[in-house]
């Protein structure tokens, strides 16, 4: 076992890791801006600087030598050194910002240097507020410049991409961006141009920054050089709320955080989770703001007649009393019950609940895969979050042709959250003369073409778990109030400074944006009780907890349990993982 | 020299570039010589820049085609250096130093008198095609002081306005100027002696 003394303190350590990664994990501070865990570590921006030395050893006897005063003598490297790339050795020791003045001067002195043409305008610098460049500026840099001169002048609101504005004045080159292209997404798009104070990242003449990952660019980029075309200017960080979350648009279960103001969801960043993701996500999954916000369904509709172009908004119970009519009036063989890859499992299963036991039949689903689709990367051809959900709750799983033989057999069909029109599945034909109840969350062609639209909380409203491809079960958290949900009461909402301190009379906060629906589960608890049936979910985690008893490979699995080990890999055998 | 202009330079490049037989025999050649690839960019960009005269974006993309690298990468070493050139130049490209001991013995004027005797500015090609005239930041040469970089290759030294007229018309001949051996002024040993004295 080696021995390392970091300011004074000991510690043993094996292998040979990284001199800044083991400071980090010691939970001390280091100041840094190039490297990054999961990348190569290049040392350019010079931030890391730590003193660093050995204990002088007598050749020949092995012992320490000592100085006069019975110390060990130390040999200091004859500089300092960059820690994100120093492998660490038996008997180093090392001197941080904390004990060493000379590495203070260091950090000051190399972010002078950065700062020299770096521009002053983090008041209107989407990264203000979650800038390492502003925030170690603030803890270690010097109190002014000493350059009077007039700064260099770069390129500004360069669109890189679809999706990436570069503006070259503010970059440092500390080449994440190039690296993470070169590394991790492979597609070699980025590189820096030019030399000193000229230089900054860019693309090969004539190509496009059209990376599917290339917003991760944006997260790693520690300074606002680059920024999402689509978020630039939209919001202060610090107005938002930041709230976990899963991305919802393929199968692989991206951990996410999306950040709210006023109920909209603003933009999506991916959650560090090694087992899944590590730092990534695709492009395509922070579109899911869409989703989110807009074409919500809200207010529950009603089609009056066949014939009728528009649906008409309709009541709760309206909605429910239609629904138990229908049900009533309908031999249960007419009836058609789908559940929904794009629904949580919770959804799913308080829906087959209500299948069961009421319209006597278990839901099927189909899965919606796309072949070619994935990369063996992020992407994967599962188009659905919750397809291995839908197969643990035993739901069958339908072809197309089976799913158009039992529309075109059926008289009434419950469906959940599921465009079987967009994807060509079945067309608007086929459901002329059904009656269609549609649990869903926006207004999509199936959605249009039903007789009654239920609106259903979406991955941002409600808490909901999520099987992925590889079997592993994660949940979700409200990040949007509802008409029915307010952030103050409930305490899994997470609460930002507006949300504490801003009023609806003030201009700083907005009522609106409140989608009129409910989860599913509490309607089919509404519905239950029509029936006379005193089964109640308030909350996902009591649907959970009834199929904790029903499912083996769901026993013992909380929201507690997701979330203290990332998410839980679900087995037969096993169904505990190992906590990370 | 009449007309001076940048853009509209004399020959009209090749719309499509292409490496001939003998030249990618001397890639796969100096493929051998080093561990990676990535290492050949830079003999495969003179290769090109020598037969082509430049390396605009388009022959980036051939030397990153010819080498299977990214054209970003192969378009990052490019512009990293100076002395590939990125746009067509004149056949003759004069560097002229403007640095501090040049700049201080007469570079300037030197730049000067190029510019009244080619009708071009700083950073301009002839319309001839046959000369851009460049600064150069200091190469390395301020014992000669003032002194041109002739396309990447000989140094005139000890410039004068005469020396400048005689070096034009040389290249218009089609001769390169010779190389000039400067012996720098060697310390007397006796010198040494005095100050240092310990070696005897």
């Amino acid at each position: 076992m080696a021995e390392i003394v970091i300011d004074g303190k000991s510690y043993s350590f094996e292998g040979k890791p990284k001199l800044l990664d083991f400071i980090l994990s010691k939970d001390k501070e280091v100041p840094f801006f190039c490297y990054h865990p999961s990348m190569s570590a290049p040392a350019n921006c010079r931030m890391c600087m730590v003193k660093v030395g050995q204990y002088v050893k007598n050749r020949d006897t092995g012992e320490y030598e000592l100085d006069e005063h019975g110390e060990r003598q130390i040999r200091w490297f004859p500089k300092l050194q960059t820690s994100c790339n120093m492998d660490m050795m038996d008997d180093m020791i090392v001197h941080t910002h904390e004990t060493d003045n000379l590495v203070k001067r260091a950090h000051k002195d190399t972010l002078e240097m950065i700062l020299i043409n770096h521009p002053l305008d983090c008041p209107i610098c989407d990264q203000a507020g979650e800038c390492p460049l502003q925030i170690q500026t603030y803890k270690y840099g010097p109190e002014g410049s000493r350059f009077e001169v007039k700064k260099q002048h770069k390129p500004k609101h360069v669109q890189l991409g679809p999706r990436v504005t570069l503006d070259a004045e503010r970059c440092i080159n500390c080449t994440r961006c190039t690296r993470f292209t070169d590394e991790i997404s492979q597609s070699h798009q980025l590189t820096i141009t030019r030399r000193g104070d000229k230089n900054h990242p860019t693309t090969a003449p004539g190509t496009v920054f059209d990376d599917p990952y290339s917003m991760n660019t944006i997260d790693l980029c520690p300074v606002g050089a680059l920024t999402s075309t689509d978020f630039r200017f939209k919001a202060r960080v610090w107005e938002m709320n930041q709230t976990p979350g899963l991305d919802i648009t393929n199968g692989k279960g991206v951990n996410v955080d999306l950040w709210t103001r006023d109920n909209l969801v603003l933009r999506i960043t991916p959650r560090h989770n090694p087992h899944v993701n590590d730092y990534w996500m695709t492009d395509k999954g922070r579109d899911a703001i869409q989703l989110y916000n807009e074409n919500r369904l809200s207010t529950p509709s009603l089609r009056l007649h066949p014939k009728d172009k528009d649906l008409v908004m309709t009541s709760w119970d309206n909605t429910l009393q239609t629904i138990q009519e229908i049900v009533e009036s309908t031999d249960s063989k007419q009836i058609l019950s789908l559940g929904s890859p794009y629904a949580s499992v919770e959804e799913n299963a308080a829906w087959a609940h209500f299948s069961q036991t009421i319209l006597k039949q278990k839901p099927s689903y189909t899965a919606h895969v796309e072949k070619g689709a994935g990369d063996g990367f992020l992407l994967v051809d599962d188009q659905a979050p919750n397809t291995a959900g839908c197969d643990l709750l035993g739901l069958k799983k339908r072809t197309k042709a089976a799913l158009k033989k039992a529309v075109s057999e059926s008289q009434v069909i419950f469906s959940l959250h599921d465009d079987y029109i967009e994807r060509g599945w079945i067309t608007k034909e086929d459901l002329k003369g059904k009656t269609w109840i549609y649990f869903g969350t926006n207004l999509t062609q199936i959605a249009n073409a039903a007789t009654l639209t239920v609106p259903i909380t979406c991955a941002a409203e409600h808490t909901a778990s999520y099987i992925n491809v590889d079997q592993r079960i994660q949940r979700t958290y409200p990040a949007k109030e509802t008409k029915y949900t307010n952030r103050r009461l409930d305490l899994e909402m997470s609460e930002g400074r507006l949300d504490r301190f801003g009023t609806k009379f003030d201009h700083w906060v907005n009522e609106d944006n409140k989608i009129d629906c409910k989860p599913l589960w509490e309607i089919v608890s509404d519905l239950f009780s029509l029936w006379g049936q005193t089964i109640t979910y308030r909350h996902g985690r009591d649907v959970l907890e009834s199929l904790n008893q029903t499912i083996t490979a769901l026993d013992g699995i909380t929201y507690q349990a997701m979330d203290d080990h990332r998410g839980v890999l679900l087995s037969t055998s096993e169904p505990q993982e190992a906590s990370t | 020299m009449a007309k001076k202009g940048s853009k509209n330079t004399a020959t009209n490049p090749p719309t499509s570039y292409s490496f001939t037989k003998e030249q990618l025999k001397e890639i796969e050649a100096l493929k051998a010589k080093y561990p990676e690839v990535q290492a050949v960019t830079l003999p495969v960009l003179w290769i090109a820049q020598d037969s082509f005269g430049h390396v605009n974006p388009d022959v980036q993309a051939l030397v990153a085609k010819t080498l299977d690298l990214p054209e970003s990468h192969v378009h990052g070493v490019a512009e990293f250096y100076t002395q590939y050139f990125k746009e067509p130049k004149g056949k003759h490209v004069l560097d002229v130093c403007t640095c501090l001991s040049c700049g201080l013995s007469g570079g300037v004027d030197i730049v000067r008198h190029l510019e009244k005797k080619l009708g071009i500015n700083v950073g301009e090609t002839t319309a001839d095609g046959q000369f851009t005239l460049q600064e150069a930041e200091c190469l390395g040469a301020c014992g000669y002081a003032p002194m041109m970089q002739i396309t990447n290759d000989v140094y005139v030294n000890h410039l004068t306005p005469e020396k400048v007229d005689k070096v034009l018309d040389q290249l218009i001949s089609g001769s390169t100027p010779d190389f000039e051996s400067i012996a720098m002024p060697l310390v007397d040993s006796t010198h040494t002696t005095k100050r240092g004295g310990s070696n005897e």
